[in-house]
């Protein structure tokens, strides 16, 4: 395991794979079916922005990928990291080797940091648990990882305590801990929403230079259209636990064909274009609940092109367009 | 830090004080002579009324407090009424031996009672046990388990003595009587503790690095455990230092507790008032203490007081 992680990138297969690939998943709380035979690939050093309301089925797909929901989530289908085929590895095996393989961003670092324990032995302890460091050995690295996410001073953070930091550098630490064994995947689940907007920019700037010097795929959750067009290379968009559409951020943006992306994007239009008084786009109705499915297509009692078909059959992903380009929907391509 | 030391020991003195005051009057608007408790058999009113004089006793009941309070801030407890000594000395060695029961006990139920609360918390299967046994332990009065205990232990099995006596061995049912009795506290703050813990995001994000169960057990969630335990403890070593009176009556351990209640009903007013005042200092210098150490083991705790 050692050996494999510490090849240099660009050689061996591990350079070709895709940071992430996700067949077929499947997640059910109980009755509730959170996602739905979810397909998707993460391509090493691009960003996947994973897009969709809160209960979309977005978080539960990159947990199940990451294998972080509780033990009551039954969890079908297939996961591979960098080529390693994740959804087959034991419980201690996969852990042994998951900090290698993959980190994780969470979207609130005051709650995701334990509150009573240093900074720089938080990040310490992945060099000192997975790399075999001693102490000094372990603190001199985390300290080295707290420079690299351009912490100023990391020797005196790293004695500090969480909530001592402010948001950004928090967020800060939750990179350098995500990144600290230079994974081929990061899984960020919106790292930026909780922060105010300039240090939003910052953070972002921060991730976009990381991105360049790892080769490390990310996996973005996010419902902020800004973000996605700013740093994403593609865009998935969930739905009610389905993925209705994906391809290149380009495509999403300029050729959306599903009639919910396009909605999402109007509402964003008409928040920049910002005319006082104009009325905002607003996709009408709301998401079905979770474990209510209407049948057919899921988004059919909102959607204003809803024929018959839509009514009895749920629509698959299909090309839209180019080639990678695809979305679920009947009637797809531009609205009128 | 220094200056939150500082307001606590200030609040602490004022605290301490009104306990004296309250004391004080107490024990003089209680009906009682205590020159009839020192002469029992005397029945000449004059040689009563030579008690009272000696002790000052006939003077307004300001002055008296007067006199005491001068007196206690020359680090003078007094003289015992009955046994003709300084107070200071009739405490002195009780302190000490409450001081091996209180620590004992202390010991005692946070073994047993984390001991509870970690099986509850980790074991899904025991969890209705641990709660019948905390209910149990709640619910029996403290008198009666030492008698059990006393019973069972003392004298069925002959496992520990069951004479009166400050020794090692007479040591072990009064410490385990206050172990079992604070338990069920203890189990219930650290299996809420632990259960939130596990449930935390942070949790979460040692189980994203690969760490094993037992290292984030160790290194995560106790110690997010230890800060409240650590007041509990205060709380504890505190009030048990000002006398754990039932248990050292049932087993005739000769500490403060018993040396108290002994004293009241002889009306031995400076010894009562004596076992009081260190019962506040205590309270006062445990609760600082705890929240000292809480400083050390959680830093969030440095800047909220």
């Amino acid at each position: 395991m050692t050996a494999a992680a510490a090849a240099p990138a660009g050689a061996g297969p591990a350079a070709t794979a895709p940071a992430l690939r996700v067949t077929g998943l499947d997640v059910r709380y109980g009755p509730v079916h959170a996602v739905r035979s979810a397909s998707l690939t993460v391509p090493a050093g691009q960003v996947v922005a994973l897009i969709g309301e809160t209960g979309s089925g977005k978080s539960s797909l990159a947990l199940a990928a990451a294998r972080l929901l509780p033990s009551s989530a039954v969890v079908t289908g297939q996961v591979s990291i960098a080529g390693t085929e994740v959804s087959g590895l034991g419980g201690p095996q996969f852990r042994r080797a998951r900090a290698r393989l993959l980190g994780c961003i969470a979207q609130d670092a005051m709650a995701a940091l334990n509150p009573v324990v240093p900074v720089g032995r938080q990040v310490g302890e992945l060099f000192a648990v997975h790399a075999g460091l001693g102490r000094s050995g372990a603190a001199e690295a985390a300290v080295a990882a707290l420079a690299q996410v351009e912490i100023r001073n990391p020797a005196a953070v790293a004695r500090l305590y969480p909530h001592q930091l402010s948001g950004g550098m928090r967020q800060r630490v939750m990179i350098a801990m995500a990144m600290a064994l230079g994974p081929p995947l990061i899984i960020a689940d919106e790292p930026t929403t909780a922060l105010d907007v300039s240090t939003q920019a910052e953070i972002l700037g921060l991730i976009g230079d990381l991105r360049e010097r790892s080769n490390s795929g990310f996996l973005w959750i996010t419902h902020d259209m800004g973000v996605v067009a700013e740093l994403a290379d593609w865009a998935a968009v969930m739905y009610a636990g389905r993925i209705v559409e994906q391809g290149t951020v380009g495509a999403i943006f300029d050729a959306p064909a599903h009639p919910y992306t396009q909605g999402l994007l109007q509402t964003r239009r008409d928040l920049r274009s910002g005319a006082i008084g104009a009325p905002l786009f607003q996709i009408p109705g709301s998401p079905p609940a979770p474990g209510v499915r209407p049948a057919g297509c899921p988004f059919r009692p909102r959607c204003l092109r809803a024929t018959g078909i839509c009514e009895a059959e749920d629509p698959p992903l299909t090309p839209a367009g180019d080639p990678e380009h695809a979305a679920a929907c009947h009637h797809p391509g531009p609205g009128s | 830090m220094a200056r939150a030391v500082i307001r606590r020991l200030v609040f602490g003195l004022i605290a301490v004080t009104g306990v004296i005051v309250l004391a004080f009057l107490l024990e003089y608007v209680v009906p009682g002579d205590p020159a009839r408790a020192i002469a029992p058999r005397a029945n000449s009113p004059a040689v009563l009324a030579s008690i009272r004089a000696q002790l000052h006793l006939n003077q307004p009941l300001i002055v008296q407090f007067a006199d005491y309070f001068g007196n206690l801030l020359r680090g003078n407890l007094g003289t015992s009424y009955v046994q003709r000594q300084p107070v200071a000395s009739l405490i002195g060695p009780r302190l000490a031996t409450t001081g091996v029961l209180a620590l004992a006990g202390v010991i005692a139920e946070v073994i047993i009672g984390g001991g509870l609360g970690i099986l509850a918390t980790l074991f899904g299967r025991v969890r209705a046990l641990v709660s019948a046994i905390n209910l149990t332990l709640l619910a029996i009065p403290i008198f009666v388990l030492g008698l059990l205990l006393l019973l069972v232990l003392g004298f069925q099995l002959g496992a520990a003595p069951v004479t009166g006596g400050a020794g090692a061995a007479q040591l072990v049912l009064p410490a385990l009587t206050l172990g079992l009795i604070g338990a069920p506290w203890y189990a219930q703050i650290v299996a809420d503790q632990m259960q939130e813990s596990l449930a935390s995001p942070y949790v979460r994000t040692a189980v994203a690095k690969g760490l094993s169960d037992r290292y984030i057990l160790r290194r995560h969630v106790l110690r997010n455990v230890l800060s409240p335990a650590i007041t509990m403890v205060g709380l504890d070593l505190g009030s048990y230092l000002s006398g754990v009176v039932t248990v050292e009556v049932v087993f005739v351990w000769p500490g403060i507790g018993l040396l108290a209640v002994n004293s009241l009903h002889q009306l031995d007013r400076p010894v009562v008032m004596g076992t009081v005042i260190v019962g506040a200092v205590a309270v006062v210098f445990f609760n600082l203490l705890a929240d000292v150490v809480r400083m050390y083991v959680d830093p969030r705790t440095r800047e909220e007081v």
